[in-house]
C-alpha cells in the first residue's frame, strides 16, 4: 500500500520533470533564434501574453464564454438524451420508429450544422448552444441505448419478481444500472462538445476561445493563438477532473 | 365461490410442456409434467443438468409461459410474473447500486409501504439471515454466501406464498453451503413457507426436503416422486442412519439411470 503510494509519487515527479524539460528545450530553441517568434513563440512569451490579458480582464471572458456554451448545450443534450435513450433502449418497437432518423443524424459532424444554424438562428448564443446540442445529441443517445441494453436481464427479472411494474423497472433498475456506462459515455461526449464549440467559434463569434484563436491569427499574434490552445486544454482537463470527482458521489457503489 | 372445498393446493402443475424452437429444430424441455404441491411442503427437485428444472421454475414464477398445459397458484392460473412466488437465483441477482438494506426493502418499496415500516421489516430479515451490521454495505463488498443470504432476506421480506430457489448454493464453497443449508432449514421451520428448491446434489435434497421429485433426462418428466420422512433436525446422526443411506441409494439409482440416458442422447 505504502509502496504503491511511493511509486505513484515517483511517477508524478517524473512527469513534472519531463514537462519542465520540454518547456526548457522549447524556450532555448526559440531564444537561440532558430525560429521566428511569429511562427513559434517561446513559452515565456505565451506566459507574458497571459499575464497581460489577465490584467486587461479579457482572458476569463473568453474562457467563461466557451465554458458556458459547452455546459448549456451539453446539459440540454444530456437531459433529453438520457430519458429518451433509456426509453429507446428498453423498447424495440420505439427504437425501430426512430432508427432511420438517428442513423441519418449520427454521421453528420457538428461542423456541417454551422451554415444552417447561422441561417436559422444568426450569430447568437442560441446558435452556439444548438451546435453543441447537434454535435453531441445523436452519439450520446447511442451510448445511452447501448448502456441500457447492457443491463443484466436477471436484475430485471428479479425486480419484476419482487413486484416492480414496467415504470418501476425503468426507474429502479435500468436507470441506476446503466448509469456508470452513461456517465462514461457522457465524459467522452463532453470532449466532443468542446470540439463543437471551438469550431462554431472559429466560424462566427465575438468571444470565446475559438474566436480568440481565429482573431489572433488575423493580427499574427501567434502567442495569443498558443495561449488560446493551451486554455482549451486546461479547461477540458479541469472539467474532466471535476467530472471524475462528482462521479464518485453519484456512483458510490462503484467505489473501492 | 369457495376455492377451498378441496384441501388447499398451493401449486398445481397440469400437463405442462415447454418447447424451445432452435435452429436445429425444436427442443422439448418439459413434456406433460403434472404434480401438485400442498401448503408448507419443502419440495426439492433433483435432476441432471439440462433436464428442464430451471425451465420449470421459470414457468412457475411466470417469467415464461408453458407451450401447453397450465400452472395454478392457489387456484389461480399463473399468467405473468407474480410477486407471490419469491425467486432466489443462483447468481444472487442483487442490485449492485443498492445497499443491503435497500436491496431487502426493494419488494416493500414496490408495494409502496412507508419508509419507516419498510426499514423495520427489512431489519428483521437482515437479522434473521445474520447480516446485522452490514446494512449499509454494497453487494460488491460481500462474499458469495453473504450475497445469497441478502437475496434470501430480500425474498422473505416481500412475504411471498412460495419461495423458488434455483440451485441457490451451487456457486458456494462446501462449508459456506453447509451453513446456508442449515440456515434455510431453520427459516423453513420458523416460517413454514412452501418451498421449491432445485439442486443436483442428492445430499442437499435429503437434508432439506420434505418431498423429493427426481426428473428424467430431456424431455423432462417425473422419474420418481417420494416423501422424505427423515426426522428433524437432520444432524450428523440422521445422516449416518440406515434410513438415510437407503433413501440415498434409492435416489441415486434413479438419477444414475437418467444421467446415463442423457449422456447417450448427447453422444448421438
Amino acid at each position: 500500500m505504502k509502496d504503491k503510494k511511493g511509486k505513484g509519487l515517483l511517477y508524478a515527479y517524473i512527469s513534472v520533470a519531463s514537462f519542465v524539460f520540454f518547456m526548457l528545450i522549447w524556450e532555448i530553441f526559440c531564444r537561440l533564434g532558430f525560429i521566428e517568434p511569429i511562427f513559434l513563440p517561446a513559452p515565456s512569451l505565451i506566459v507574458l501574453r497571459a499575464v497581460k490579458m489577465v490584467d486587461q480582464g479579457t482572458l476569463f471572458v473568453h474562457v467563461l464564454a466557451s465554458t458556458r456554451r459547452v455546459m448549456v448545450g451539453f446539459m440540454v443534450s444530456s437531459l433529453v438524451a438520457i430519458p429518451f435513450g433509456i426509453f429507446l433502449g428498453s423498447s424495440r418497437k420505439f427504437k425501430a420508429v426512430f432508427d432511420p432518423l438517428i442513423s441519418l443524424l449520427r454521421p453528420l459532424p457538428s461542423m456541417s450544422w454551422i451554415p444552417i444554424s447561422l441561417l436559422w438562428l444568426g450569430i447568437t448564443e442560441t446558435q452556439k448552444y444548438s451546435i453543441v446540442f447537434m454535435g453531441s445529441f445523436a452519439p450520446s443517445l447511442l451510448y445511452i441505448i447501448e448502456a441500457t441494453r447492457g443491463i443484466d436481464p436477471i436484475l430485471i427479472s428479479a425486480a419484476q419478481n419482487l413486484g416492480a411494474s414496467r415504470w418501476d423497472v425503468m426507474r429502479e433498475v435500468i436507470l441506476p444500472g446503466a448509469l456508470p456506462q452513461i456517465i462514461a459515455g457522457l465524459k467522452v461526449m463532453l470532449g466532443i462538445a468542446w470540439t463543437c464549440i471551438i469550431s462554431a467559434e472559429l466560424v462566427a463569434a465575438e468571444e470565446g476561445l475559438g474566436f480568440l484563436i481565429m482573431n489572433a491569427k488575423e493580427y499574427f499574434q501567434t502567442d495569443t493563438i498558443f495561449l488560446g490552445m493551451l486554455l482549451i486544454s486546461l479547461t477540458v482537463i479541469v472539467i474532466d477532473v471535476t467530472f471524475r470527482m462528482i462521479e464518485g458521489k453519484i456512483l458510490p457503489w462503484t467505489r473501492d | 365461490m369457495d376455492q377451498r372445498l378441496t384441501p388447499a393446493q398451493e401449486i398445481e402443475v397440469q400437463d405442462v410442456s415447454k418447447v424451445f424452437p432452435t435452429k436445429e429444430g425444436d427442443v422439448v424441455a418439459l413434456k406433460d409434467l403434472s404434480f401438485s404441491l400442498s401448503e408448507g411442503v419443502f419440495l426439492v427437485i433433483v435432476g441432471a443438468s439440462g433436464c428442464g428444472k430451471s425451465t420449470l421454475l421459470n414457468l412457475i414464477a411466470g417469467f415464461t409461459r408453458p407451450t401447453s398445459g397450465k400452472i395454478f397458484l392457489r387456484g389461480e392460473e399463473v399468467t405473468g410474473v407474480t410477486p407471490q412466488c419469491g425467486m432466489i437465483f443462483q447468481q444472487y441477482a442483487l442490485f449492485p447500486w443498492k445497499t443491503v438494506q435497500d436491496n431487502v426493502e426493494f419488494g416493500l418499496k414496490m408495494k409502496r409501504i412507508p419508509k419507516k415500516e419498510r426499514s423495520e421489516i427489512a431489519a428483521e430479515f437482515i437479522d434473521l439471515v445474520g447480516l446485522r451490521g452490514f446494512e449499509n454495505s454494497y453487494p460488491k463488498a460481500l462474499s458469495g454466501g453473504m450475497k445469497q443470504r441478502v437475496s434470501i432476506a430480500r425474498a422473505l421480506a416481500n412475504d411471498p406464498e412460495v419461495m423458488l430457489l434455483d440451485e441457490p448454493f451451487a456457486a458456494l464453497d462446501a462449508m459456506t453451503r453447509q451453513v446456508l443449508q442449515e440456515q434455510l432449514a431453520r427459516i423453513y421451520e420458523k416460517h413454514k413457507k412452501t418451498i421449491i428448491f432445485i439442486t443436483h446434489s442428492i445430499d442437499e435434497a435429503l437434508l432439506l426436503s420434505s418431498r423429493i421429485i427426481i426428473m428424467t433426462a430431456r424431455p423432462g418428466t417425473i422419474a420418481q416422486d417420494l416423501v422424505n420422512d427423515l426426522p428433524y433436525p437432520r444432524n450428523a446422526s440422521v445422516q449416518l442412519s440406515d434410513h438415510y443411506t437407503r433413501l440415498k441409494k434409492d435416489i441415486w439409482n434413479t438419477v444414475q439411470a437418467e444421467v446415463l440416458k442423457s449422456m447417450e442422447v448427447e453422444a448421438d
